[in-house]
């Protein structure tokens, strides 16, 4: 081996250990910073049990009129939902009943816009029992702005037969 | 172009395009593999637990209450002189006025019968799924979806039927009844299920009149596209970690025509169609179903009866019963064929789910002091199916089987109605039906 040899081994074994220290700071493991580590997840993740039918309609009837229904009218409209085979048909007929009487408690179209934030806000909290996040807060500023034939009643109508308000 | 080009040219087009799959309502590439023998389909689970003895056999009294007065009390279904005298099943005081024939002629003689069928469960929600899934399915429990795929989600699987083209109408809500729209099955399920109503309730002025009758219409652009806009945000913001809902899969336009439905109905209020006599709920259920047929035409139907289920202590009203239901299905047909799309082109199959016991129990109604009867012998497999249709798809008056040689099986209808619908072959070759079943065209 001559010494032109040698010193190319040697350079490549230099260069190796440089390679190493190029590995990004991941590959080594997480870096700790002497807190306990916290798993972030939206707010709605911890909804996982499904609502049943006589909770749908005890919970809906009370966030549309925040009066409770009667035992005997909640097991009533529960069969009425189990009589139709495409449940979100039954949920949007019986959501559209409710709409229809008086007494649903909710703020004018007025009201609704000249404060759109905080009537979100509120909705989030009626119908979802959660804070909306800024994301949720912008879609809907942004929508309810564009859209001049948006209600409050549409509104809660598109939070009562959302998916998250089946679960809790 | 040059025309030899040319032809060259639209031949290749032409090939291309009939080689190329097509996609179907339900997602399905290829349309189903074999020939269809007729368009529609409407399957009466004639259910409830009919004994042989009052219906195929017509012996009326005298198998059941030892007094000898025999007849026929189904004369819209089968061939047979009503009985002479005692009569309880009709209407009136002491049900003394038999319902007039609706039909000029029998469904038997319309079609063919298989005299002595073998069901498979001697319970109702077991011989019901033996009928909709066409499979023993021992492993079904009660209040369980059924495990196996069902006849609805065949049809839309592999016949690419939209969801308001397959209808399961059911007399109320009880035993497990609404589950039987689809199964669990992890490669069919809701998805391929059918609508569903359970009229009794959907349209009963104390229930479904008072809470679903007053919907508020909205705009379908002003008010509820933005409406769904809105859901479907919140929605996607939550099926992000895997809670999506199983759906029948409506579209918004099927949406829309089943609630234009439901106001109609309710609007109709009573005035909706219905059998001449329409005292029970039975009755009722096939008052709706012939609305169902007028409005969507679906392409499978199935209806379920269950009112002679009162057989258990009341043996007089389980003929009244069985009595009524013969009525319904004469005025079923009839109706069907009072429906331009649906006339000469629609297969009915009645069989009921399970029979009845030889020997009576203990209780006497209070009318006649008749012994009423359970389900749960021998006698209780033996029932008869009924298969009426069109010129060339069934046969005329054709009787198979025989007391002394059974021939079919409740589990045969779901391949019959797939042979039926044309899409036979996926079923058998999907796996889950009952490996001794076939199709009732292939037992004649």
């Amino acid at each position: 081996m001559n010494m032109r040899t040698l010193i190319n081994i040697l350079l490549l074994v230099v260069l190796s250990f440089s390679f190493e220290s190029c590995k990004r700071e991941e590959e080594k493991g997480d870096p700790q910073y002497l807190v306990n580590p916290v798993t972030s997840l939206p707010p709605n993740a911890g909804k996982l049990k499904l609502k049943t039918n006589q909770q749908y309609v005890a919970i809906l009837h009370a966030n549309l009129f925040q009066v409770a229904l009667s035992a005997n009218q909640i097991f009533e409209i529960s069969q009425c939902i189990e009589s139709v085979g495409d449940k979100e048909i039954a949920r949007e007929v019986i959501i559209s009943n409710f709409m229809n009487e008086p007494g649903v408690i909710m703020p004018s179209a007025a009201e609704m816009r000249a404060d759109i934030r905080t009537f979100i806000i509120d909705t989030y909290q009626r119908f979802l029992v959660r804070n909306p996040t800024e994301a949720e807060i912008e879609y809907f500023k942004n929508y309810i702005s564009a859209n001049p034939n948006v209600t409050p009643e549409l509104v809660y109508f598109s939070f009562s037969l959302a998916n998250e308000y089946l679960y809790y | 172009m040059k025309r030899r080009k040319f032809l060259k040219a639209t031949g290749a087009v032409a090939a291309g395009s009939l080689s190329l799959p097509y996609i179907l309502p339900s997602g399905r590439l290829f349309a189903a593999t074999g020939s269809q023998m007729a368009e529609y389909v409407v399957y009466v689970l004639f259910a409830g637990g009919v004994r042989q003895q009052e219906s195929v056999l017509q012996r009326y009294l005298d198998d059941s209450q030892g007094v000898p007065f025999t007849g026929n009390i189904m004369y819209n279904m089968l061939e047979g002189q009503a009985p002479a005298a005692k009569i309880v099943y009709g209407t009136g005081t002491g049900g003394q006025t038999p319902i007039p024939m609706l039909l000029n002629e029998t469904l038997q003689k319309q079609g063919t019968l298989f005299k002595e069928v073998n069901a498979l469960s001697a319970g109702h929600y077991g011989g019901l799924n033996n009928l909709v899934q066409g499979s023993r399915a021992t492993t079904q429990g009660l209040k369980q979806k059924p495990v196996n795929p069902t006849i609805f989600e065949y049809a839309r699987r592999h016949g690419g039927y939209k969801a308001t083209k397959v209808w399961f109408l059911g007399n109320g809500i009880g035993n497990s009844t609404p589950l039987l729209n689809y199964g669990i099955h992890p490669d069919y399920g809701a998805n391929y299920g059918a609508n569903f109503f359970a009229p009794t309730v959907t349209f009963n002025d104390k229930l479904g009149g008072k809470y679903l009758s007053n919907a508020k219409v909205y705009h379908p652009q002003d008010e509820l596209d933005p409406m769904y806009q809105m859901k479907f945000f919140l929605d996607n913001s939550f099926e992000n970690f895997g809670k999506g809902l199983e759906t029948i899969g409506n579209t918004d336009e099927e949406k829309n025509e089943i609630k234009d439905f439901m106001r109609q109905m309710y609007q109709k209020g009573n005035g909706f169609v219905k059998p001449p006599v329409t005292d029970n709920s039975d009755a009722i259920n096939i008052g709706y179903t012939c609305e169902i047929l007028s409005y969507f035409k679906p392409n499978l139907t199935v209806v379920n009866l269950t009112n002679v289920d009162g057989c258990h202590s009341n043996f007089t009203g389980y003929l009244r019963s069985l009595h009524r239901a013969d009525h319904a299905v004469g005025f079923l047909w009839d109706h069907i064929q009072s429906i331009p799309e649906m006339a000469g082109k629609t297969v009915l199959i009645a069989t009921p789910e399970c029979g009845r016991n030889l020997l009576p129990n203990a209780i006497k109604d209070q009318e006649n002091e008749f012994l009423a009867y359970d389900h749960s012998d021998q006698n209780t497999s033996r029932v008869f199916t009924l298969m009426v249709g069109p010129d060339g798809v069934v046969d005329k008056n054709r009787v198979v089987g025989s007391e002394t040689m059974p021939i079919g099986m409740t589990t045969d209808n779901v391949i019959t109605i797939g042979e039926i619908l044309g899409f036979k072959n996926d079923i058998v070759s999907a796996g889950y039906v009952d490996s001794d079943s076939r199709s009732l065209f292939d037992r004649m």
